[in-house]
């Protein structure tokens, strides 16, 4: 028979919320089946159930015709159940290779077998069309490339349920496409396939069947996708009518200085030559395939990393940056991480503290003592301002949700008043609703004058806001295109610079 | 306000619960055997020990705060005693005058050994473990040189028997005197905690230091000068162990190499039991000072009992194991409801 998994009725509470009530969706083999709703909508919570992390409160969960739940992990991966976490769950000191055969080393007189591990590994690998040297320790691996570890992970285990959890979050449209082929054999070969996304045009490329959440009750029960259009799905999620976004094109003046002009620019990290304008008040989108250099760029230019030829100038002057400090506190120009955890945030800090800490030497008394009612206001400016949603302002950064998280990493640089702002993959994991919210924030910050570097992977996202898209491949800008925010004819534009020549 | 929300957050707070433990700990070893209560004999010497330990526990917690660990804390408080007493050996300098000169080659050995970690970024253990070697044996050479077998300073400038053996009792404002339990060592102990405490909760400076502590990353990205940070935690280490070397050596009135050699352990207990996270980023100044005068009454308490002191080390083992599993145990606690939110 072929694989079936059958959520009846689940619930679960956690102190203060109803996680999930009442919660039911069927998974059968052959099928691919989309799991939708907003961030905090349960689903992260329905996995982490189906898979043995958290126990539910009441309800059922047969699998292959057997009901129980499981206990742990272990058991479920025992009773053919992958999953892929968002937060991804790799050893950061273990080789690419170790943490694809984590949980099944192939073993040989109870010692793992080498040969055949790198055969295991090297076949994930290739049915995902990616390659990356299996030696390589996981830490060294950008976000992307851990993403795709991740998946050849869940290959391995040869699992006849797949689970995936925001699989596409951090990966490239080229990337996509190469997993969809390998969902699409998997779904061929009977595999029931859950797949948790929040770009709903992926969705209903791949997906049969849909299961929308909503605070936590099951809306949209295992229908078939195909009887729904993209906004009645999403008027499902929000619960209310989300109207169209008007598309609107920016007037940028090009005749004026540019704000930061970089001319041949040539870093340690294989940058040969790159040369780009950006103007105030400008958007100037980023797009690019995973180790394009477009991070890469961004940190050599605010002096994190060698400038071994060409020039970088600001505002017609040719100056050299030494530091992150040197770029924000001299010459003003910021840079939102795409690790927000990791190096956008003091998680154990409160939202105050997290603001303030571009601007101390502003809200200094005598004797270096910090103004904490200053700094409080200044918090509640932004708080207010990108609508992020706190206790107060004494509530640790870690406590909030992605969204809300990715804005406080952006409001200390706001805070700071920069003129120049790099925004590096800034809606990666985070709600429709509050990705509208983000974009709608960083026009209007380019109205107000700031000039913006926006590096993303997502093309629509690209397409939504930039006023001017470059293409970087292979540390090499490849091509630029003047945004008319008609999607067919940009994304077209983008992808053949993308694979012109290549 | 709300009552019960006062309470409960009182209740949670860990300095707290140190200080109800600590309280507890001294009245029940007090009424098992009276002569633990005696002022002279018992409580007057483990206050003055308290006072020492917890500043060479705030010699620890600076390093904390960043994250590192200060290995070499005894033997920076070795070397600068070491300095202190041969100003007044040979330099006959004046007590203040010979105490700056200490607190000063303390503060450089820090600050030396944060610009080696930063310098060679090499972790912090192994620096700091590196120096406590290379110092003690420097130590050891410097004494034996100038001293032969007495390997001691034993010059006490003007003014020492002063700070060792008196107490606050001999102190009188308008006819109320400072209890005698008090001893004058209590002083620089307490200028040392308000300073730091100060600098922590207030400045610019504890702000930077903790950022650094708490996501190195993060700091360095948003512009914070996190290698002249970490360079000035070890300073503030160097400089509060040298403190520490050096009113040891006033408590015992010799200058000698063995100073120091017993600080390693105190050093953390204080600062790990008042709070101080191990991994950076969050400093417990006050539950320092408590947190040291809990590990010394539960020494003293048992030791009064009679208690061997291979016993006596099973038992404070034990009971640190116990508080510290308890912070754990809440952590778990706000970990489970924190994932009810994703």
């Amino acid at each position: 028979m072929s694989a079936e998994l059958l959520v009846e009725s689940v619930s679960k509470a956690f102190p203060g919320v109803q996680a999930l009530d009442k919660v039911n969706l069927a998974l059968h083999g052959g099928t691919v089946h989309a799991l939708l709703g907003e961030n905090g909508a349960g689903k992260s919570t329905l996995i982490k159930i189906i898979t043995g992390v958290y126990r539910a409160d009441a309800g059922n969960l047969k699998t292959n015709g057997e009901e129980r739940f499981f206990d742990s992990p272990i058991e479920a991966t025992h009773a053919g159940i992958a999953v892929v976490h968002q937060e991804r769950n790799l050893i950061a000191e273990f080789s690419v290779e170790e943490n694809i055969t984590l949980h099944n080393p192939p073993l040989r007189l109870g010692i793992i077998d080498r040969t055949e591990r790198t055969r295991l590994a090297n076949e994930a690998l290739t049915t995902l069309g990616f390659e990356i040297d299996l030696n390589e320790r996981i830490k060294n691996l950008s976000v992307a490339q851990m993403q795709l570890v991740e998946i050849a992970k869940a290959l391995v285990t040869k699992a006849q349920i797949i689970l995936l959890d925001e699989p596409t979050a951090s990966i490239t449209a080229g990337e996509t496409v190469k997993l969809f082929e390998v969902i699409s054999r998997l779904k061929s070969q009977g595999t029931a396939i859950l797949f948790v996304s929040h770009k709903l045009e992926e969705v209903y490329e791949i997906c049969d069947t849909v299961t929308v959440l909503r605070d936590g009750v099951s809306v949209l029960e295992s229908k078939p996708l195909a009887n729904y259009k993209q906004s009645e799905i999403v008027d499902l999620m929000v619960g209310r009518h989300l109207a169209d976004r008007k598309v609107v094109i920016r007037k940028v003046d090009r005749q004026v200085n540019a704000v930061l002009e970089l001319k041949n620019l040539k870093t340690s990290l294989g940058h040969e030559s790159v040369s780009l304008s950006l103007y105030p008040g400008e958007v100037l989108g980023m797009y690019g395939l995973v180790g394009a250099g477009r991070s890469e760029l961004a940190r050599s230019i605010l002096g994190l990393h060698e400038i071994t030829g060409g020039e970088i100038l600001l505002g017609g002057k040719s100056v050299k940056i030494k530091s992150f400090r040197d770029a924000l506190h001299v010459h003003r120009i910021g840079y939102v991480t795409e690790n927000r955890k990791e190096e956008g945030l003091f998680l154990d800090f409160s939202v105050r503290k997290n603001v303030s800490v571009t601007i101390l030497s502003k809200i200094l008394q005598k004797l270096g003592i910090i103004h904490v009612g200053k700094e409080d206001v200044v918090a509640s400016k932004y708080v207010d301002r990108l609508g992020i949603k706190v206790v107060d302002n004494d509530q640790l950064a870690g406590t909030l949700s992605g969204g809300n998280q990715q804005k406080v990493s952006v409001s200390k640089w706001l805070a700071a008043e920069t003129k120049i702002l790099i925004i590096d993959e800034p809606t990666v994991g985070v709600d429709v609703r509050t990705k509208a919210s983000f974009h709608e924030l960083i026009t209007e910050l380019a109205d107000e004058g700031l000039s913006i570097i926006l590096i993303s992977s997502d093309l629509a996202e690209i397409i939504a806001i930039s006023d001017r898209i470059l293409v970087m491949r292979d540390y090499e800008l490849v091509g630029e295109v003047e945004n008319t925010k008609d999607y067919p004819s940009i994304s077209r534009s983008i992808m053949s610079s993308i694979h012109s020549g290549s | 306000m709300n009552v019960a929300h006062k309470i409960k957050s009182l209740v949670s707070d860990q300095r707290f619960v140190l200080s109800l433990l600590t309280v507890a700990l001294f009245i029940f070893f007090g009424l098992k055997n009276s002569a633990f209560f005696n002022a002279d004999f018992v409580i007057y010497p483990l206050i003055r020990d308290a006072a020492t330990l917890s500043v060479i526990g705030l010699a620890q917690l600076c390093a904390l705060s960043i994250g590192h660990l200060n290995l070499a804390v005894g033997r920076m408080a070795a070397v600068s005693a070491l300095a202190a007493g041969a100003a007044y050996q040979y330099l006959h300098v004046s007590l203040l005058l010979g105490l700056f000169m200490g607190l000063f080659v303390g503060a450089s050995l820090g600050a030396l050994t944060g610009w080696i970690i930063v310098k060679s970024q090499v972790n912090a253990f192994i620096v700091t473990l590196a120096m406590d070697f290379a110092l003690l044996g420097f130590v050891t050479y410097i004494y034996v040189t100038f001293t032969g077998a007495t390997t001691a300073f034993t010059t006490k400038p003007a003014g020492m028997e002063f700070w060792r053996n008196t107490s606050w009792h001999q102190y009188c404002v308008a006819g109320v005197c400072g209890p005698k339990i008090f001893p004058m060592m209590l002083v620089p102990a307490i200028i040392a905690i308000a300073v730091i405490g100060f600098i922590f909760s207030k400045t610019r400076l504890g702000r930077e230091l903790l950022s650094t502590g708490s996501n190195l990353r993060a700091a360095k990205l948003s512009g914070i000068p996190v290698d002249r940070r970490v360079i000035t935690a070890h300073l503030m280490s160097g400089l509060l162990a040298g403190l520490a070397g050096i009113m040891l050596a006033f408590t015992n009135g010799s200058f000698t190499a063995a100073i120091g050699s017993q600080f390693m352990l105190p050093s953390f207990l204080g600062p790990v039991l008042g709070g101080t996270l191990l991994a950076g980023g969050s400093v417990a100044v006050l539950g320092t000072f408590i947190g040291t005068l809990l590990t010394l009454i539960i020494r003293q308490g048992l030791s009064v009992q009679g208690i061997g002191l291979e016993t006596l080390n099973i038992a404070l083992g034990l009971v640190l194991l116990t508080a510290l599993s308890l912070g754990q145990i809440q952590k778990m606690f706000t970990a489970i409801r924190m994932r009810g939110r994703t």
